[in-house]
This record gives C-alpha cells, sequence and structure tokens, in this order.
C-alpha cells in the first residue's frame, strides 16, 4: 500500500463525509473530490471506496438512492443529519488536534542540554 | 457501458464475484472513468486500460467488499461472543445438573451437531474470501436462533429452578436471538 494511502486509513470515513458536504455526489465524483482535495496524494484504488461508503451508508451517516443517468444505474449519496453532525465533530475535534502537533512540530528548535 | 472488451471483461470478473447492484454501481464508475481519460485524450484502449487499472484489481475490490459484507461482520461478532456464551451456558447447565433432565437422547445430539454445523459455517465465513460465501452467515444466523429457542424451551420444560447462571444466560440469549434474526435479511440482500 501506498504510504499516502495507509495515511489516509484511519481518517477515511471523515474525508469521505467532508466530500458530500456541499451536496451528493455518486462514488466516482467523491473519489475524485479526494484526489483533487489533496492535489493527488489521495489516490486510492477507486474500487476500494464503494465498500467503505456502503459502510457509512449502514451506519446511517450518508443515504444513497438510485438515478438512471445516460442509460445506467447510478447510487448517489448525500449526508444524513446524523451524518452532518458528525462532520462538524470530526472538524472540530481534528483542528484541535492540529493546533496542538502544530504547536509542538513548530516551536523554535530545543536548546542543547550539554 | 462504453463497450470496450477490456471493461465488459473487467465487469464480467467482477459479476462473478459480487451481488448485482455493487456491480451496477461500479460500472457506473468505471464509466466515468472512461470518459474521464478519453476527455484527456486518451484513445479508447488506453482509456480503457486505465480506467480499469485506476479500479483496481478485482480481487482487491472483492476483499475489500467481503471485509465490510454484513455476514462477515455477523459472523466476526457471533464467533467473538461464542465464549461468553459458552461459559453462561455451561455454567447454567452444569449449576442445574442438566444431565438429570428428561431430555430424549437424540435431541441432544442433534443440538450438539447442529451447533457444530453453525460454527463451521460461522468460521468458513469469516475466512472467507468470496462475498456470496458471506451470506451463508443468514442460515447460520437463522440456525442458532433455532438452537437459543431450543435452549430456552428445555429451561422452560425440563429444568426442575433456576440457577443464578440462568439470570445471565436466558437474556443473552433472547438478546442474540433477536440481532441475529435482525440481521438476516441485512446478510442475505447485503
Amino acid at each position: 500500500m501506498r504510504p499516502e494511502a495507509q495515511a489516509l486509513k484511519g481518517h477515511l470515513d471523515v474525508l469521505l463525509l467532508a466530500a458530500l458536504a456541499d451536496g451528493p455526489q455518486h462514488g466516482y465524483a467523491i473519489k475524485e473530490a479526494l484526489r483533487e482535495g489533496s492535489g493527488g496524494r489521495f489516490d486510492l484504488p477507486t474500487g476500494t471506496v464503494y465498500p467503505a461508503l456502503h459502510r457509512l451508508e449502514r451506519a446511517e451517516l450518508i443515504a444513497g438512492s438510485w438515478s438512471i443517468v445516460d442509460g445506467r444505474r447510478r447510487r448517489s449519496y448525500r449526508l444524513t443529519d446524523e451524518g452532518k453532525r458528525r462532520l462538524a465533530g470530526e472538524r472540530a475535534n481534528w483542528r484541535e488536534f492540529a493546533r496542538a502537533v502544530t504547536g509542538i512540530l513548530e516551536r523554535n528548535p530545543w536548546p542543547a542540554t550539554s | 457501458m462504453a463497450g470496450h472488451q477490456l471493461i465488459d471483461d473487467y465487469l464480467a470478473e467482477l459479476a462473478r464475484r459480487l451481488p448485482a447492484d455493487d456491480v451496477d454501481e461500479l460500472a457506473d464508475g468505471l464509466e466515468e472513468a472512461f470518459q474521464h481519460y478519453r476527455q484527456r485524450g486518451f484513445p479508447v484502449t488506453s482509456a480503457a486500460a486505465a480506467a480499469t487499472a485506476e479500479f483496481g484489481d478485482p480481487a482487491l475490490i472483492t476483499r475489500a467488499f467481503v471485509r465490510r459484507a454484513p455476514g462477515r461482520r455477523a459472523a466476526l461478532a457471533l464467533l467473538a461472543s461464542g465464549p461468553v456464551f459458552a461459559a453462561l451456558w455451561g455454567g447454567s447447565l452444569i449449576s442445574a445438573h442438566a444431565w438429570t433432565w428428561p431430555i430424549p437422547h437424540g435431541a441432544t445430539a442433534a443440538f450438539g451437531a447442529t451447533l457444530l454445523v453453525v460454527v463451521a459455517a460461522l468460521v468458513a465465513v469469516a475466512l472467507s474470501t468470496s462475498y456470496r460465501r458471506t451470506r451463508l452467515a443468514g442460515p447460520a444466523c437463522g440456525l442458532l436462533v433455532l438452537l437459543d429457542g431450543g435452549m430456552l424451551a428445555a429451561v422452560a420444560l425440563a429444568a426442575p429452578a433456576l440457577s443464578w447462571p440462568m439470570t445471565l444466560a436466558i437474556p443473552a440469549s433472547l438478546v442474540r436471538i433477536g440481532l441475529a434474526a435482525r440481521s438476516i435479511p441485512r446478510i442475505l440482500v447485503g
């Protein structure tokens, strides 16, 4: 697995929720939003994004619905109210975490001890 | 679909492994990916190859679906909680001297054999790399409901009195009956 994909593992759910923040999307559009939003760093095998979406749907964080587009069946997803709440909470947690890590990583170098 | 043989073969491979709804969803995404590459100027064959490569190996996709299949999750949960139930019912039966209960030996043997079948089916589902095999968890859950029901009926009809381990085992089995029964439709259509 690529290092970026490995790093993404624990954060995939919230990133998928964030990709739906602006409105309903189908699976490929969500995957593209992740890739473009990360400047190409998070480029997962597309086929593996769908099971993650299904899991979020079973958890009732997103809701899927079928439509017909150009003669094909298309499943699109939207955030549920619970999904919106989870995304807002995760965003707040992330900001707090990032602020703490930045505070440590970007302060002046430690003075020499001897 | 784009009608390219490479994409058709890829989808046929997925159709052998995954439920029809999942394949339809993947097919739509694959068409989007194919058109995306065509718009970037890729020739048809290169666009089909790039789209299928972007989606990943069908075996990898299948594994990702299997990991999150409702049947596999149910099997793992039932196997993980199995030792707790074994301890609860084992303690209950020993404390109530169940070997003295008026239960036909044939019924006891059938119960034991069915339990072994259920455990074997759940282990097979937990280790499976085939999505279809994860649906075995549905019938296994059905049998488990019958086994729990049978145990509760045996206690109601044959146990001379309730022992304290039964006060834990009975509600635990009732909860498992409810959860297992509720998960069956999701497993069979998921």
